[in-house]
């Protein structure tokens, strides 16, 4: 194609930022890939669609690599035909980029744990979902969460006032059982505690007894805690959208309330993307020198359980259970040898699911997913061999530590009929505690 | 967009299942939507569920906390679930004819 073709504003600034995105480890990701092959068949999409070569991981990256080889790379000037360089001229060609990076890929890096050059293609995936977002060219869901995230605070929109009626309600139901005052049971905004906690909107919007089993399980555990009215949403869309300033913005709330509270540890209920945004990304994100500690939830109560805090009668979790490994949480963060560890002590009867740890395929759901109505077919597709890998564990109940990956499974579990169920760990946790 | 067969009109439903046109919603489409949920019978309980869900969407445009749909309608959380087993995002919400919930669910 003529490089006198002219380009829409769109594609002009697309290119124009790419420049200013590009870093080593991403160059390096762009020229190390030899076309081997080897990540053709860790993707799962590809595993679903053995006879569609725009699924094969390095297919992929290559649209993205074109651009950098045109652009930025001296052997796509000297002989452009050779190393496939190519641009972005109009709307349409943005358009299709959007349906690779947002529809084809869910970030998920099993690919790189296959590459022997190491390329890490979600990261520079993540950076082209980011600049076609800077010009407005997303999934609609990812707008619309992104708003909210902006402009409340929480990806879904939810007000002040009615998180904390909800967390006063989720107290009230534990009052007889744990026979204190609401006020004790989850405080609020408290200051210079041990533990702050911080949750995924999911679970005050749609299913709070999650944080009704965090709250019994802090209280038994005599911890000294407390819930932020404001800065509580862990997630953080700009992981997924790839954009840096929201990631900033969402996770500077957090921190900047915990800071407030002067609280000694922020610790993250289970989510993937959110331990991975928070914990990892985010003190970059948004240039925050993070002056306490921020842990898992899952390495808390396995604390709690090894230093005699709470007692643990695994005979109530008596069902086997098998134990899905998030993409975020183990393959990106290496949580992985913790929350088996937990398991054991709370349930009889764990059974592994191959391939397993970093090794695990996604649930589907993963970079956003869920999010994406527009993309659910081929994503339900895609679930096949996650579908084939739950129905060998001949387990009814599957574990994950994501919300994500909760919904991205009870979809699968649903779509392939599986009739499983799926739960947290923290469910396991408060159902196995011996109350005296 | 894929057309289903809804309480014998067609209906525009999005790739998750949840009708297009909240204003092609009545209680027949109502009851063929739960069939696609795992409900088979829609009782008075669940309409208490679905009837508030739609009302809270027609005012407010957005589907509502847990928290309101319990208060409102009287039943404990552990209620909805056995009620939706799919649960108030995904399933009560289809049911009531409202859009997919945003973010991650």
């Amino acid at each position: 194609m003529s490089e006198k073709q002219e380009r829409s504003h769109k594609a002009q600034k697309v290119l124009e930022r790419m420049g200013q995105k590009l870093n080593r480890q991403m160059v390096g990701s762009l020229v190390a890939c030899v076309h081997c092959g080897m990540c053709t068949e860790s993707c799962h999409y590809v595993l679903a669609n053995p006879g569609d070569p725009t699924y094969a991981p390095a297919y992929k990256a290559d649209r993205i690599r074109k651009l950098f080889k045109r652009h930025f790379d001296w052997t796509g000037r000297v002989f452009p035909w050779w190393v496939k360089a190519g641009s972005v001229f109009t709307d349409a060609d943005l358009e299709e980029l959007k349906d690779i990076v947002f529809g084809k890929c869910t970030n998920c890096r099993r690919c790189t744990m296959n590459c022997p050059m190491g390329v890490d293609l979600a990261t520079f995936n993540r950076m082209a979902r980011g600049l076609l977002v800077s010009v407005g060219v997303m999934p609609e869901g990812v707008a619309v969460v992104s708003k909210d995230q902006w402009e409340t605070g929480n990806q879904m929109g939810v007000l002040k006032e009615d998180y904390v009626e909800t967390l006063e309600w989720m107290a009230e139901e534990l009052e007889e059982e744990l026979g204190a005052p609401a006020a004790d049971i989850i405080p609020i905004d408290r200051p210079d505690c041990d533990v702050v906690y911080s949750i995924n909107p999911r679970e005050v919007k749609y299913d709070p007894r999650s944080i009704a089993d965090a709250a019994k399980i802090f209280h038994v555990a005599g911890e000294s805690w407390t819930m932020p009215s404001e800065g509580w949403d862990m997630t953080n869309f700009g992981l997924f959208s790839g954009d840096d300033a929201l990631g900033g913005s969402v996770s500077r709330r957090l921190y900047e309330k915990v800071s407030e509270l002067r609280g000694k540890r922020l610790v993250i209920s289970e989510c993937g993307h959110g331990y991975r945004s928070t914990r990892c990304e985010g003190p970059n994100w948004a240039q925050y020198d993070v002056p306490f500690e921020m842990e898992s939830s899952v390495i808390t109560m396995l604390r709690y359980i090894k230093d005699g805090r709470i007692k643990v009668d695994k005979t109530r979790n008596a069902q086997p259970v098998t134990y899905h490994d998030s993409c975020n949480f183990a393959r990106s963060c290496g949580m992985v040898e913790e929350p088996r560890e937990l398991l054991n002590l709370v349930c009889t009867d764990f059974r592994e699911m191959y391939p397993n740890r970093a090794e695990n395929y996604c649930c589907t759901g993963g970079g956003g997913a869920m999010s994406m109505s527009e993309y659910t077919p081929q994503r339900l597709k895609s679930g096949k061999v996650k579908a084939e890998q739950l129905k060998a564990t001949n387990t009814e109940v599957v574990i994950t530590s994501c919300h994500n990956c909760v919904d991205g499974l009870t979809d699968v579990i649903r779509h392939y009929e599986l009739g499983m169920e799926v739960t947290q760990l923290v469910n396991l946790v408060a159902n196995a505690m011996v109350i005296e | 967009m894929e057309q289903k067969e809804y309480g014998g009109k067609t209906l525009e439903i999005d790739e998750d299942g949840f009708i297009q046109d909240p204003n092609l919603w009545d209680p027949a489409v109502a009851a063929d939507l739960a069939k696609t949920e795992g409900v088979d019978d829609l009782t008075d309980d669940h309409w208490k569920v679905v009837n508030f869900l739609r009302e809270y969407y027609l005012e407010f445009n957005m589907a509502p906390m847990i928290r309101k749909l319990c208060k409102s309608t009287g039943f404990k959380l552990k209620e909805i679930y056995e009620l939706f087993p799919s649960g108030p995002a995904k399933g009560a919400c289809k049911v009531a004819g409202l859009p997919k919930p945003t973010g991650c669910v």
